[in-house]
């Protein structure tokens, strides 16, 4: 080096024990090579399938849980048209009996309501 | 030409033992000077850098970005450094100077260097951590500014300066051979 300005830390070279720094060296290659044992180029047919397993659960996961909303709106939506029909019943039963002049007897209002439980 | 960290780490992340011994040869001593500059104990910044290096290549695929490497690998040094500081801060304060004496030299000769070594740790000793740091990469590792600069998260300027401020306090301490208050 010329750089008129460095300071000589070279008494505190690693290197100035070839042996010690050579040993720390090799020392340290050994363990990387051991923990890059468990490392390969490449992946096997299990490293593969375990690859897919994580995407494939997680889709299947996707698709139960949109099943599951689907059925619940459908189950929802049901229970609404119920209510609706049964309302329009009671609404079609109570126009005819104000139409004829009467009210509306027990039997046809059981019949109204019982056909909207009954489902 | 020389494969660039991010080549060599993708490589790693393979499995690659060449490329981790790449690594190994471009930035243990790197490390290991760091560490010296941390905990002022050669013998403990040789078992920091390695333990350190060793982390490294065990949670390679947690370095972020592959071409700082470098930056990544001496921040894991750092850190392992200071907390060896911690855990032994009662011995530190007497270890200082604690040298590794060099086996292939005659007793006198050993002696010398001994006392060589101890005068520059303890001229290290009093100036800033990361003037140590920048100052060991410089004059000691061989380093460009530059590659100082981007490997320590500093701007060049900023390793100029603590350059010239840790030469010229070190200048000063070896020649009165005791502190300053500069």
């Amino acid at each position: 080096m010329t750089d008129p300005e460095r300071i000589d830390l070279s008494a505190l070279d690693p290197a100035r024990d070839s042996e010690q720094w050579s040993r720390l060296m090799e020392t340290t290659r050994l363990r990387i090579e051991a923990i890059l044992e468990g490392r390969t180029g490449a992946p096997g047919l299990l490293d593969v399938l375990a690859a897919w397993s994580r995407p494939i659960l997680a889709a299947a996961a996707v698709l139960v849980l949109a099943f599951g909303l689907a059925d619940a709106a459908i189950a929802a939506g049901g229970g609404a048209l119920d209510a609706a029909s049964g309302a329009r019943r009671l609404a079609a039963l109570s126009g005819n009996s104000l139409g004829r002049g009467l009210r509306p007897t027990g039997a046809e209002l059981m019949v109204a309501l019982g056909s909207r439980s009954a489902r | 030409m020389d494969e660039t960290d991010a080549e060599l780490v993708n490589s790693v992340r393979r499995g690659d033992r060449r490329a981790a011994g790449r690594l190994l040869q471009r930035y243990l001593r790197a490390g290991r000077a760091v560490a010296l500059a941390v905990t002022g104990v050669e013998a403990d910044a040789d078992d920091v850098c390695q333990d350190a290096f060793i982390v490294a290549i065990e949670r390679i695929d947690d370095c972020r970005d592959p071409a700082k490497f470098g930056k990544w690998l001496l921040q894991i040094v750092r850190n392992r450094a200071r907390n060896l500081v911690r855990a032994d801060s009662g011995r530190r304060l007497v270890a200082l100077g604690e040298t590794t004496p060099a086996a292939d030299s005659c007793p006198a000769t050993r002696v010398e260097r001994a006392e060589l070594r101890e005068r520059l740790l303890g001229a290290l000793a009093q100036i800033p951590e990361q003037h140590r740091e920048v100052v060991l990469l410089h004059d000691l590792e061989g380093w460009k500014h530059r590659e100082i600069a981007e490997r320590l998260g500093l701007p060049e300027g900023t390793v100029r300066s603590h350059l010239h401020h840790a030469r010229r306090r070190l200048r000063r301490i070896l020649k009165d051979g005791g502190t300053t208050d500069d």
